[in-house]
């Protein structure tokens, strides 16, 4: 597929950063600020592959759901629509997209498992009628792409292919969608940045592989420095602060 | 409340007309679009009854049509929710190929056929281009618009077919147009199942009846008849061996058959030209590697040699009773239906899932069928790879990964820096 991601939906539907940054006004008057919007969308990004681990589908579902889901906040706000529903709706609806159905009941009985909290209990009728929000909210593009398939071929053109290195990449990549970078980049330039930062941990020489690929290495690099501060910024977050900015959700207005 | 009024608005764009008929997953009805004046069709998608949402079947379709736009391939203009129902608004068409070729009163000159099949051969062209097997051609499901324009619709069996190594369901099509790689069990195909299907709707715009058909009564026993159809086709092309097909005997469901020689093609198309001969020939190549690709086909000399094709707008078209309808309604009144019915295809024993308790054990399966198949290739299977870098945050699972502290990521920074002096 990767050939025809330039005519693609997906392709037509990137971002900029600064558009995707925005908290939605009902949102902001609860004091959510863009800083509580990432950590909300992270957190539900867990909470999908958490589901998702628990009803056995492939990564390629959860990656597909977590886009779903961080497109869908780029137009609908947190507080009419609970980031708690749309997060397994998206999984729901990844999974019939992705061809490995879930079915709704199988994911009620797991937020269940998940979640002692009634308030984030929800009913396979809530998943329903959610799922036809969110297809409109996508305006019914369903098709995605992802950096795995070229991660794969790039890991294989440059020799690196080696178990070490598809790990570290292929998990890099994974974190990634715990930001909103396939919103914004092309999934390949994603897969070459965690390829670019798995390869200097790991002190591979690649800078004459790099150099023979026809790519903006300023948009690589920058995506690499992004991913970086990302894991940096993680270790000062506490649990906390990410309950904090529930909180601030659940304020009634 | 915002979004009751939104659906409303949506749904008083269209002015509702006539019901078209049945689909397979609810009512077709002609209905105008008072924004452009143009005549559509809306597909409503019956939700209420089934606890699983919006149709598998219908989302494919959604999916798929989403990304292909075309002048040969069936327009979806708009969906929209309306009184928890979905509906698909699609371009109107006037008929179908099926009732083309069905109209003894149709007379198809040789450049008639040639429109119809590059038309056929363009669609499917973009579609393959697009990494879309559509797995369900056959001439009922070519729609003919007002304009002439053939289209492809009925996108409920397509899939993207750009994964490696992935595993489909050999039950795909009317059997009478299924490859013979199909019909030996093959999981893993790929575009060619559509053209030998595009083969079978030349041959049979050709004949003017389908071309490798079955008798209805063998058709029905299940089990019995994929053999029966391989026999069907090697009577016509001779059969099949190892010299042309190396892949054969590796299929699942290989079996031997007794030889036949292949009688002259010419024998079979009286009416066909040296080149159409040729290019038929090459579309039923047994072997899916070196048959014809639906973009070569386009290129063979079949099409620019004379006659030339037939404009779109001038092609002959049932003028009596016009029978109108969306891809997959079958007209109330009934004409003589001489594809197989269509249950026979909609209920599949499917890896890909409607069902319900069976496929959760069918995908463990199917799991464990890719992992065997795919050795050294481990990124492809994620289950193995570590799920994330840096686990710390969110306090669960593998024990054992890899980790970038706060040295290594200043580290790293700065050989990022140094590493970028040119920017070109």
């Amino acid at each position: 597929m990767a050939a025809n991601f330039w005519t693609s939906s997906h392709y037509k539907q990137l971002m900029d950063q600064e558009d995707v940054d925005v908290v939605q006004p009902l949102d902001r008057d609860k004091g959510i600020t863009l800083e509580d919007f990432k950590f909300i969308k992270m957190q539900m990004a867990s909470y999908i592959s958490k589901l998702a681990q628990h009803v056995k589908v492939r990564q390629r579902v959860v990656a597909t759901a977590v886009t779903y889901m961080r497109r869908f906040f780029v137009r609908k706000s947190m507080t009419e629509y609970d980031p708690h529903l749309v997060a397994p709706t998206c999984l729901y609806l990844a999974s019939k997209a992705e061809e490995s159905t879930v079915q709704a009941r199988l994911l009620v009985f797991y937020i269940k498992k998940i979640y002692s909290d009634e308030k984030y209990r929800y009913e396979v009728k809530d998943i329903l009628e959610m799922e036809m929000k969110i297809l409109e909210a996508l305006n019914y593009y369903l098709v995605v792409f992802h950096p795995y398939r070229s991660l794969v071929q790039f890991l294989q053109d440059a020799g690196m292919n080696d178990i070490n290195m598809t790990h570290l990449s292929w998990g890099l990549v994974n974190d990634t969608y715990k930001m909103d970078l396939i919103l914004v980049h092309p999934p390949h330039l994603i897969a070459l940045a965690c390829i670019y930062i798995a390869s200097v941990y790991r002190d591979k020489d690649t800078t004459a592989w790099f150099e023979e690929l026809r790519v903006d290495m300023n948009v690589v690099k920058n995506i690499s420095m992004e991913i970086l501060d990302f894991y940096e910024n993680q270790r000062m977050v506490t649990e906390e602060r990410i309950n904090a900015a529930f909180s601030k959700l659940a304020l009634k207005p | 409340m915002a979004e009751v009024d939104l659906s409303k608005k949506v749904a008083d764009r269209y002015l509702k007309r006539e019901v078209l008929g049945e689909g397979t997953y609810g009512v077709v009805y002609k209905a105008i679009d008072t924004k452009t004046g143009q005549t559509v069709a809306i597909k409503k998608i019956r939700l209420g009854k089934q606890k699983e949402g919006v149709n598998f079947t219908a989302l494919r379709e959604i999916k798929l049509l989403k990304e292909l736009k075309s002048p040969n391939i069936i327009e979806l203009i708009d969906a929209f929710p309306h009184k928890g129902n979905l509906h698909l608004v699609f371009e109107f068409m006037e008929t179908d190929l099926e009732t083309v070729i069905r109209n003894t009163n149709i007379f198809l000159s040789p450049a008639d056929i040639k429109s119809y099949m590059q038309m056929t051969l363009k669609g499917l062209a973009f579609c393959h281009k697009k990494w879309v097997l559509h797995r369900d051609m056959k001439p009922n499901n070519l729609l003919i618009g007002p304009n002439g324009q053939l289209k492809l619709a009925d996108f409920g069996l397509a899939r993207l077919f750009g994964s490696p190594d992935r595993k489909f369901t050999h039950q795909v099509f009317a059997r009478w147009y299924r490859a013979p790689e199909l019909l030996f069990g093959a999981k893993q195909y790929g575009a060619g199942v559509d053209v030998w299907a595009a083969g079978c709707i030349f041959a049979e715009l050709l004949n003017r009846r389908p071309f490798l058909q079955m008798e209805m009564n063998l058709t029905l026993q299940e089990g019995t008849s994929d053999i029966d159809q391989l026999g069907k086709i090697f009577a016509a092309f001779g059969t099949a061996t190892s010299s042309q097909w190396p892949d054969l005997a590796y299929l699942p469901d290989y079996v031997e058959y007794q030889f036949v020689a292949a009688p002259p093609l010419r024998s079979l198309f009286p009416t066909a030209s040296d080149d159409a001969l040729d290019l038929l020939s090459k579309m039923f190549t047994y072997d899916p590697k070196a048959r014809i690709t639906a973009q070569q086909a386009l290129e063979h000399r079949y099409f620019s040699s004379a006659p030339l094709p037939t404009d779109p707008d001038k092609l002959p078209r049932p003028s009596a009773k016009r029978v109108s309808r969306l891809s997959d309604f079958n007209p109330q009144e009934g004409p003589t239906v001489l594809s197989p019915p269509r249950k026979s295809r909609r209920v599949m024993p499917e890896r890909e899932g409607f069902d319900g308790n069976g496929r959760r054990v069918d995908k463990v399966e199917e799991h464990a069928g890719e992992e065997k198949h795919g050795d050294g290739d481990i990124a492809g299977r994620n289950d193995q790879v570590p799920m994330s870098v840096d686990f710390s945050i969110f306090a669960s699972r593998p024990p054992t990964r890899p980790t970038i502290n706060s040295a290594d990521r200043s580290h790293l920074k700065r050989k990022l820096d140094l590493e970028f002096q040119h920017p070109e």
